[in-house]
């Protein structure tokens, strides 16, 4: 964990708001771990943004991000060269599992720490399927390279115009049903308890990333808690952002 | 040239007046992976009660305009469970101030009762001013006769020192302080946050769970300031000074307006290193302006502006 000032070597639109940032230097993070970045140079906005490591070499740390608001728009901004203020890794990261088989959930933006993810699980020989929903065609990213990598690769927008029509969730049971395999989600709250409950109603092993308002990132300011299964309180940061899917979800069955 | 850092708060020797502000850094671990903890003037911890609280529900944070709006609710482990995090800081060889809040005047008892055992213990900074708790809490900060009670009776019970924590939240902070000073506070520290809310328009409803919460940051300085400058010309006893410092520009004018110390809050949420860098800040100024201990610019900007008065 430091503080590091990375200088800018690209940046790129990807889709509709979506926006690959590269930064030169090496954070050691893991999959699942994330970033707390500086979006401007002065006070305003006051609070780091929290992103997820997109991919992770010696020499480069990537960040996949959409703009939703200011510090996002700002940053959006930012031209090759110039410096930010990252301080990383943050957070917990996926675990390590035993099973041969791995099923990747994302929805939208989620899909940004899948990718660094399915590379490590690639590299380690595993079977990846990909499930990746999004709201429309406009916002897909990265849809060849993921083709090319995985076993088995399933698309759904929710107005049909890529991909299978509906939500990500609906697909789950059918990959999973011929399968071993341990779930891992990144997406939207709604997105994540779905796929737990069909995990849990299948008796799989599921990894959730979630995410919360931040501030410190660093676990000193237990402002990102969430309330979990048991119902105490767990800091989205520290505790975090991976959490096993029956500790942060409960389903009266 | 040799330069003087040093300053006394109590029975304190702080090597530096730069330090932590209470809830904002845990109890210290979080950022000891940043830099080394022992170049702070002091390590404040979180407010500590003297039985565990799980806090307020989500959602407890948003941003707003230059800071931020907080009701995290005193979440601690309680005093016994701080107590051991509390030991670890004691290689650092830097006084440790604990931030004590209670509900009643036997809570705060009880919880310096039991950190009176504690060596690593330096001094309390007894919170009157929690904005995000229900009863207490800042109940004991807003009128000065209760802040009066409440320090009266923690006094015998220790020998250490005796801060007491200002709620910006009142008519008249002065009355407060010395009131306080009375009592037998050994300093005031200011400001805590000054009670906020935020409303998500979209949605039609308050942004935190607990409907109001504690702004600060760069947007309360002024106030703090203003309060700092007030508090510090009205009582005898050392002021720390706080409310928006995110640089040593900001630290200084703390120290000039009447604070013998600083502490730094929401700061090292955006900047983890940011209170070595003021450390460093302050040096420069001092250098630069060719003062020899950082205790010559105490008030300075108060007394050279009665100064040019008397001489009009
Ligand atoms: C651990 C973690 C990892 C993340 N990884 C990524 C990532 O890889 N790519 C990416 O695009 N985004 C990621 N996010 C979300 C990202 O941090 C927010 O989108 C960003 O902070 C918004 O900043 P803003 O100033 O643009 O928006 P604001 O102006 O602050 O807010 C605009 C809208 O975004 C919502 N929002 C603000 N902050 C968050 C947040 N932290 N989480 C969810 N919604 C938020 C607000 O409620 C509001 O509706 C991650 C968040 C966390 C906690
Ligand atoms: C997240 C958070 C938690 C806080 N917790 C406490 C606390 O437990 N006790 C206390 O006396 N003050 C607490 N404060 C107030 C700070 O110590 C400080 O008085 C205030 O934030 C103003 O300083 P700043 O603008 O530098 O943050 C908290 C502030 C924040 C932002
Ligand atoms: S963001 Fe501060 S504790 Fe998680």
């Amino acid at each position: 964990m430091q503080k590091k000032k990375m200088e800018i070597l690209e940046h790129e639109q990807l889709a509709d708001d979506i926006f690959r940032l590269k930064l030169a230097g090496d954070i050691g993070a893991r999959p699942g771990q994330f970033v707390q970045v500086g979006v401007a140079s002065t006070l305003e906005p006051f609070l780091n943004r929290p992103f997820s490591v997109h991919n992770c070499t010696e020499s480069s740390l990537t960040l996949l991000y959409r703009v939703v608001g200011r510090g996002t728009r700002l940053l959006a901004q930012r031209p090759k060269g110039a410096i930010l203020s990252v301080v990383g890794p943050l957070g917990n990261g996926f675990p390590r599992t035993k099973k041969r088989q791995a099923v990747l959930v994302a929805g939208g933006i989620g899909v940004a720490p899948l990718y660094y993810l399915l590379h490590t699980l690639r590299a380690e020989g595993k079977d990846v399927s990909f499930l990746y929903g999004t709201k429309t065609a406009a916002e897909i990213v990265l849809e060849n390279e993921f083709r090319s990598l995985v076993q088995e690769f399933h698309l759904t927008t929710e107005d049909g115009s890529a991909g299978k029509q509906g939500f990500v969730t609906e697909l789950l049971p059918q990959v999973l049903a011929e399968k071993q395999a341990d779930i891992f989600a990144c997406g939207p709250s709604a997105m994540l308890r779905a796929v737990a409950k069909i995990a849990t109603q299948m008796d799989l092993t599921c990894f959730v990333s979630l995410e919360a308002e931040m501030a410190c990132g660093v676990g000193a300011c237990l402002g990102c808690v969430v309330t979990g299964a048991d119902g105490n309180y767990r800091r989205v940061c520290t505790d975090g952002p991976v959490f096993a899917a029956g500790e942060v979800f409960s389903f009266d069955s | 040239m040799t330069l003087d850092l040093t300053v006394k708060i109590g029975n304190l020797l702080l090597k530096n007046p730069v330090m932590p502000a209470s809830g904002c850094f845990g109890y210290g671990e979080e950022y000891a992976a940043f830099y080394d903890l022992s170049c702070l003037g002091a390590i404040v911890v979180t407010g500590t009660t003297a039985e565990p609280r799980p806090g307020n529900p989500p959602a407890r944070l948003v941003e707003t305009p230059g800071g931020m709006l907080n009701a995290i609710g005193l979440q601690n482990p309680g005093v016994e469970a701080a107590c051991e995090k509390i030991r670890r800081l004691q290689p650092y060889k830097t006084p440790v101030i604990v931030n004590v809040a209670g509900n009643t005047v036997e809570e705060y008892l009880q919880v310096i009762k039991v950190l009176e055992r504690e060596e690593t213990v330096a001094a309390y900074e007894i919170n009157i001013s929690c904005p995000n708790v229900k009863a207490g809490g800042m109940a004991f900060g807003t009128e000065p006769g209760t802040a009066a009670k409440l320090v009266a009776a923690l006094r015998p019970a220790t020998s250490k020192t005796l801060i007491v924590k200002l709620s910006p939240n009142v008519t008249d902070i002065v009355a407060v302080a010395k009131a306080v000073e009375t009592a037998g506070a050994d300093a005031v520290s200011l400001i805590n946050t000054l009670l906020g809310m935020a409303i998500d328009v979209e949605q039609r409803r308050p942004v935190l769970a607990n409907l109001t919460g504690g702004l600060s940051g760069p947007a309360v300085k002024p106030v703090a300031l203003r309060m700092v400058w007030q508090v510090s010309a009205a009582v005898n006893i050392p002021v720390i000074g706080m409310g928006g410092i995110s640089n040593a520009e900001d630290a200084v004018s703390f120290l000039l307006a009447g604070a013998s110390a600083v502490a730094i809050g929401a700061a090292n949420f955006r900047n983890p290193t940011v209170c070595p860098e003021v450390i460093a800040g302050i040096k420069d100024y001092l250098l630069r302006h060719g003062f020899q201990s950082v205790r010559e610019i105490t008030g300075l900007a108060r007394t050279e502006e009665e100064k040019r008065r008397r001489a009009k």
